[in-house]
């Protein structure tokens, strides 16, 4: 009966660790590209620890380019992914399959620039998603 | 003693048979089963090439007003993995290809399209006003190549993994490299003692 407690307490961490779900936060950029707003998803602990001091967009060509500085406002590093979305003026959201999941690593209170191009010159707007 | 083995091997089923559901998940979603080359490098890789690419002020100023006509040639793979560098080729030739700034031409179906050409200039069954003229196709003014390496490094349970790849832009007359740029990734993998 001694081997079988601990046996079963080992049994029990690895079920649990075993499977675990990642959840998703959101930033959203509104159309001017100059307000951010914060919309809480399903991980609001995420959503809170990355603001978004600046933002930047112009046209290369023209297809839409964008930069947005990230920081971590959490004091230890922060691992997460981020996928920016771009809408046509229709709101139709442009080769959504397209854009990859991307990884950033960012140290405790600091900033990252991220970009993206437009995958068409159809795009008026982008969402900057992120997730654990 | 008997009911103590049946409560072991009990977990034991429970704990083998807890996670083993097939489901549909996310292909754009970060893949990090190893360290092997995967679907997110695959996708990291493409995105930072395309993205670059359609940036650079002289890629910019030259599709501008017209679109250039590319031919990929292969990725020369120089990892000590199989890797199928035409998928990583493809998927950037489609980004390019959807941003309306690049058109290719696809010299693994030379042979199919001469052969439907033979047919309609040949077998007297296609009418002559609606079948594609010979000599007609229009050829490519940039040639895109690369190279894709890696260095991998292992240390007791530790295995650290470094890829580049490389991918170039050639004018084809001129042999002038018009852009060119890489995209590094490193995974490390360390083992634990449940390999969690």
């Amino acid at each position: 009966m001694t081997i079988f407690r601990p046996l079963m307490a080992l049994l029990v961490a690895l079920l649990l660790t075993a499977c675990s779900a990642s959840n998703m936060g959101q930033l959203e950029v509104d159309e001017n590209g100059e307000t951010v707003t914060r919309v809480y998803s399903n991980n609001s602990l995420l959503s809170s620890r990355i603001s978004v001091p600046d933002l930047k967009q112009k046209k290369v060509g023209d297809l839409l380019y964008m930069q947005a500085t990230l920081e971590n406002d959490w004091k230890f590093q922060l691992d997460f992914q981020y996928k920016v979305k771009f809408f046509d003026a229709d709101g139709f959201e442009l080769q959504p399959e397209a854009q990859p999941w991307r990884q950033v690593v960012m140290a405790g209170r600091s900033q990252n620039n991220i970009k993206a191009i437009a995958p068409n010159p159809s795009a008026v707007r982008f969402e900057i998603w992120v997730q654990e | 003693m008997r009911r103590v083995l049946t409560m072991i091997m009990l977990g034991a089923a429970v704990a083998l048979s807890g996670c083993s559901t097939v489901d549909y998940g996310d292909a754009q979603a970060r893949e990090t089963v190893n360290t092997d080359f995967g679907s997110t490098d695959l996708q990291m890789i493409a995105s930072k090439m395309v993205d670059d690419m359609l940036v650079f002020p002289p890629i910019v100023q030259l599709t501008q007003s017209r679109r250039p006509v590319v031919f990929v040639d292969s990725i020369k793979n120089k990892t000590t993995e199989h890797i199928d560098t035409e998928s990583i080729t493809d998927t950037i030739q489609s980004k390019l290809l959807n941003s309306g700034k690049f058109r290719f031409v696809d010299m693994t179906k030379v042979e199919s399209v001469r052969e439907q050409l033979d047919y309609q200039s040949e077998s007297g069954l296609v009418d002559p006003n609606t079948a594609a003229q010979m000599g007609r196709q229009i050829g490519a003014e940039f040639m895109m190549y690369g190279n894709f390496s890696s260095i991998v490094k292992r240390e007791g349970s530790t295995k650290d993994v470094y890829y580049k790849f490389t991918l170039k832009l050639m004018n084809i007359q001129t042999g002038i490299i018009e852009w060119a740029n890489e995209k590094e990734i490193r995974k490390t993998q360390k083992k634990s003692l449940f390999g969690m």
